[in-house]
């Protein structure tokens, strides 16, 4: 498994340049089984079971993940049940989340609905992480 | 009271941020640029009116596990796993390890494995290693293929057809 936040050190991209991340999609009717690892983006509005390693994660409306996400950005307006790992997260009026949200910024939108804790962590945190930490809900 | 007068301190270093939000309007529909000030902002709305069916796996994603779906898939990075959709296009530069199974699967890149489809189309980039199991078969001059090609039409069509163009097979049932 490689380090999920290999990228970190690289300067993060512009706002310019963060649209040449290659992004991958799954459709609504797709379900995924296992771990996804990429280095672009991941919109994901189907279903995921399983681990999700990315350098910027949307999880749209109608999108449901079940299992750990590691990222630099996740964008959350599905529903999750499992873990975040992530820099900056933001949470959609449209997100149901229960699970636990390390975050080094996070942005709640009104309407979204979140059960579990989001511990704060440093950016080196987040750099150092090479192996999830077990938690107990 | 500390903790109050704490809480206010830091809403007013968040003020003196850049772009503060100020009206928070119930009805209004939440946009994402006052939601999150950096750099790094998703600017395409997250939820757009038709969320899209077809998946696309670009060239720097790697799945590892199943895929499935009951649209298309076209698939561009690499798959440790199987995989099964209506349509599947396997790209110039996608790895595939596993089985493909699909209505119609055209192989464009590697797929070390199996394919399992009424249509198959090997283009002259393809790279198969594996059998093919057919109705309907295209082999581009070009196309690398080690395996057995084999055409079955009794038993690859049902169970394909089946969870993805018959959503609801009671008639079926009530006519037997």
């Amino acid at each position: 498994m490689p380090a999920p936040f290999r990228n970190l050190s690289k300067q993060p991209p512009r706002a310019g340049e963060a649209e040449a991340l290659p992004t991958s999609q799954l459709g609504t009717a797709t379900t995924v089984t296992g771990v996804l690892d990429t280095e672009g983006e991941l919109q994901v509005h189907g279903s995921v079971v399983g681990r999700i390693n990315a350098e910027r994660l949307v999880l749209c409306r109608h999108g449901h993940v079940e299992g750990d996400i590691v990222a630099r950005d996740v964008r959350i307006g599905g529903r999750l049940n499992g873990r975040v790992f992530a820099l900056n997260v933001t949470l959609d009026d449209t997100a149901d989340v229960s699970g636990r949200i390390f975050h080094n910024t996070v942005t709640v939108a009104r309407g979204a609905r979140f059960e579990g804790r989001m511990p704060w962590r440093p950016p080196s945190y987040f750099e150092a992480l090479d192996q999830l930490p077990e938690t107990r809900p | 009271m500390t903790m109050f007068n704490r809480n206010d301190k830091t809403t007013d270093t968040n003020a003196a941020a850049p772009a503060p939000p100020p009206s928070v309007k119930p009805e209004q529909p939440p946009t994402p640029a006052p939601a999150a000030p950096r750099p790094q902002a998703y600017a395409q709305p997250i939820a757009s009116g038709q969320a899209p069916a077809v998946s696309h796996i670009s060239k720097a994603l790697k799945i590892t596990g199943q895929l499935e779906s009951t649209e298309d898939i076209q698939i561009e990075g690499e798959i440790d796993g199987d995989v099964r959709a209506v349509s599947v296009k396997v790209g110039a530069n996608a790895k595939v390890k596993g089985t493909v199974r699909g209505d119609e699967v055209q192989v464009s890149g590697q797929v070390e494995g199996k394919i399992e489809a009424k249509k198959v189309i090997l283009t002259r980039t393809a790279r198969m290693s594996g059998d093919v199991i057919h109705q309907d078969i295209t082999i581009e001059s070009g196309a690398f293929i080690d395996g057995h090609c084999r055409p079955e039409f009794g038993k690859a069509a049902p169970p394909l057809a089946k969870p993805v163009h018959a959503p609801k097979p009671s008639s079926a049932e009530a006519a037997e």
